[in-house]
């Protein structure tokens, strides 16, 4: 009990939202394909939203491993990476819930629950890291 | 004030901002300042002008639908009170999909796009843009090979073939017949197309001292790419060179081989393209295996700033001969009434074949009228014939000056010449489309002289009437026009003799009407259709 530092929320957490984010990038995307048929969207306009969309998924997959890795190892280097990661992807979440061309209701109900699984993995991070460098 | 001159600089620049508050929307105000009948929504009704209203024909005025939420003016009648009223009343319309638009950051989204106004920055831009008399999204498009079904170097026959309407493929671009476009100036971005035969006219600005550059009016411009047809391309060949002179009189050139270029010869430039007829062969699947280009060449005087330029394309199918008919099977009024006649020697009714009929576009097989002149005059006219268009009557005529030298019988013979033509045909075709072979579908033209009582001795014709008496044959509710009777009259006037040195003259008329002797219709309908029930004769068996 005192010798595990690891946190299990944390990995619950982490797990489910690696889960979640591929719903989200799938859902998302395909929205987005469905606003330039449905609406006016012009090639500059798609260009920044889709490389945001983009983006975010190609920092996912270091994040949530370097979290894994450093929530197993107990290391608070790895554990503080991601956190930094997870500066950057709340940043680009924030961007497609509210400065998207087109912000539909579906995208303020996925990008919500993904910022608010995004601060409470923040939270756990942090207090994973304060109890392995104590 | 001082800032007004920027002030009404900076209102010019942006266009007037569209009005969005759905409150002081009316779709349905269209007079200003005056009441609309049953527009709840218009600002200059008053109360009592409500009273008057039976619905709203505007209920309700929003924005986009597809927004989650979004304010909606509903306007209503309430009739239940005394006097009737309106009801105004601002909601929250709510949609409840969840693909709704919650927010937009692309301000031009939901609304049309405000036109650009011009400022003296943009102002060239624009110019060069929109200026012309016509603009196009891709001015450049025609020169790209973006038809499908005619790529240059196809090698399946199927995909070559050409359709009705499809501009005429070339290798650089497409066969042109420069035509007036907006105004009788020349455009040569019009394609010729596959069947569609055209004939332009369009004006040409040309200058003596630069003829020799401008390329339109040189044969090589017309003749210069080889039209593109399924495996291989087809050269266009020069037919035949016209050279018309300055003051009108046409030769036509022997050898056709000699490209003759336009060149400043003495203050004119010779060999200016004036007219090209275009001959395009093609099979009955549609691929074309011949062209030729037939010209008139002519010469351009030093004042002369613009010539007009005729153009015609016309399409044939090999081995075929076009047969133009009149309608099918009734005539259609405007086109020619065709006639023919029997060959000598064959008796009548034993099959005859009719000679030279209308089975070739020949002028001379048509019935045809004296065309009116500028000149007037009987003798110096002849040969300018009209031919007599069914359903169109006409009369035309001409002024025979009468001399005292003048002999009788040479004038009756010529003006009879005159009046009826050189070939007056003796049969009419009853339908439009009456073959040849089918004896009973010519009518005969019945000829009548109405000469006056004093047998003279010198009977001139003075007028030709043609009375062509048609009906409708067929169904009632598509009747087509057969010709019945045609009848001839020539009436003739004595001459008298004039004395010597005095002259006269004499109004010599032609004409031509078509009558409608169709008897009234009578429908006729089927019988009603009866039941008929009949049992067999065991049915009761073994009873009866």
């Amino acid at each position: 009990n005192g010798s595990q530092l690891s946190s299990l929320p944390l990995h619950i957490l982490l797990y489910v939202n690696g889960i979640y984010y591929i719903f989200y990038f799938l859902a998302t995307l395909a929205m987005i394909i469905y606003k330039s048929q449905v609406f006016s969207y012009p090639d500059d306009f798609l260009a920044p939203d889709l490389a945001v969309l983009f983006l975010m998924a190609i920092l996912e997959v270091p994040r949530l491993y370097l979290g894994f890795k450093g929530n197993l190892t107990e290391a608070e280097a790895p554990l503080g990476l991601s956190l930094g990661l997870t500066v950057g992807s709340v940043v680009l979440c924030v961007y497609l819930l509210l400065w998207q061309t087109y912000v539909l209701w579906a995208d303020v109900l996925l990008n919500a629950l993904l910022l608010s699984a995004y601060g409470l993995e923040s939270g756990l991070k942090v207090t994973a890291i304060a109890a392995f460098v104590s | 004030p001082a800032d007004t001159p920027d002030a009404a600089q900076a209102r010019v620049r942006s266009a007037a901002a569209p009005v969005t508050d759905v409150a002081r929307l009316c779709e349905c105000d269209l007079l200003v300042a005056q009441c609309d009948v049953n527009c709840c929504c218009d600002p200059d009704c008053s109360a009592e002008d409500f009273s008057l209203f039976t619905t709203c024909s505007v209920p309700v005025v929003t924005g986009d639908s597809r927004l989650c939420s979004q304010k909606a003016a509903v306007y209503s009648l309430d009739v239940e009170a005394n006097p009737p009223e309106r009801i105004f009343k601002l909601v929250d319309q709510v949609n409840p999909s969840i693909f709704c638009i919650h927010a937009t950051n692309y301000k031009q989204a939901l609304y049309l796009k405000s036109p650009e106004i011009p400022t003296p920055e943009n102002f060239d831009r624009l110019l060069d843009k929109f200026g012309g008399a016509t603009f196009s999204a891709e001015p450049d498009s025609w020169n790209l090979d973006t038809d499908p079904q005619n790529p240059p170097d196809a090698n399946e026959t199927e995909t070559s073939r050409y359709e009705y309407g499809v501009p005429v493929q070339t290798e650089d671009a497409f066969l042109r017949l420069p035509s007036p476009v907006v105004s009788s100036w020349c455009s040569d971005a019009n394609p010729a197309g596959f069947l569609v035969n055209q004939a332009t006219k369009c004006i040409r600005s040309v200058s003596v001292e630069k003829c020799d550059s401008i390329q339109a009016l040189s044969m090589l411009f017309y003749i210069n790419s080889s039209i593109l047809a399924s495996v291989f391309q087809v050269n266009i060949t020069v037919q035949s060179i016209v050279v018309q002179s300055l003051d009108g009189t046409r030769t036509l050139l022997n050898s056709n081989d000699v490209l003759r270029l336009p060149m400043v010869l003495d203050e004119l430039c010779i060999n200016a393209v004036l007219r090209v007829n275009y001959h395009i062969t093609h099979t009955d699947t549609g691929e074309i295996i011949e062209a030729a280009a037939a010209f008139v060449l002519g010469a351009i005087s030093k004042e002369a700033l613009s010539i007009e330029q005729s153009f015609e394309i016309s399409f044939t199918q090999e081995n075929a001969q076009p047969v133009p008919l009149s309608g099918n099977p009734g005539y259609v009024v405007g086109l020619p009434v065709r006639a023919g006649f029997r060959p000598q020697g064959y008796p009548f009714p034993v099959g005859f074949l009719f000679a030279a009929l209308a089975l070739s576009s020949n002028k001379h097989s048509q019935l045809t009228i004296l065309q009116s002149t500028s000149t007037q005059d009987c003798l110096a006219a002849q040969g300018a014939r009209a031919p007599v268009l069914f359903g169109y009557n006409m009369v035309s005529g001409c002024k025979l000056r009468i001399t005292a030298a003048m002999k009788c019988q040479p004038l009756a013979q010529t003006l009879l010449d005159v009046l009826k033509g050189q070939n007056f045909p003796e049969y009419v075709a009853s339908f439009g489309n009456s073959q040849a072979q089918d004896v009973l579908d010519w009518v005969p033209i019945i000829q009548l002289h109405i000469s006056e009582q004093v047998k003279s001795s010198c009977q001139i014709p003075v007028a030709l009437g043609i009375e062509v008496k048609w009906t409708k044959y067929g169904s009632l509710v598509n009747p087509q026009a057969r010709i019945v009777n045609v009848t001839a009259t020539v009436t003739t006037t004595t001459l008298k003799q004039l004395p010597s040195g005095r002259e006269r003259i004499i109004p010599i008329m032609s004409s031509v009407v078509f009558t409608d002797i169709s008897s009234p219709a009578e429908p006729g309908y089927k019988a009603w259709p009866t039941i008929n029930i009949k049992l067999p004769f065991d049915f009761f068996y073994p009873f009866v």
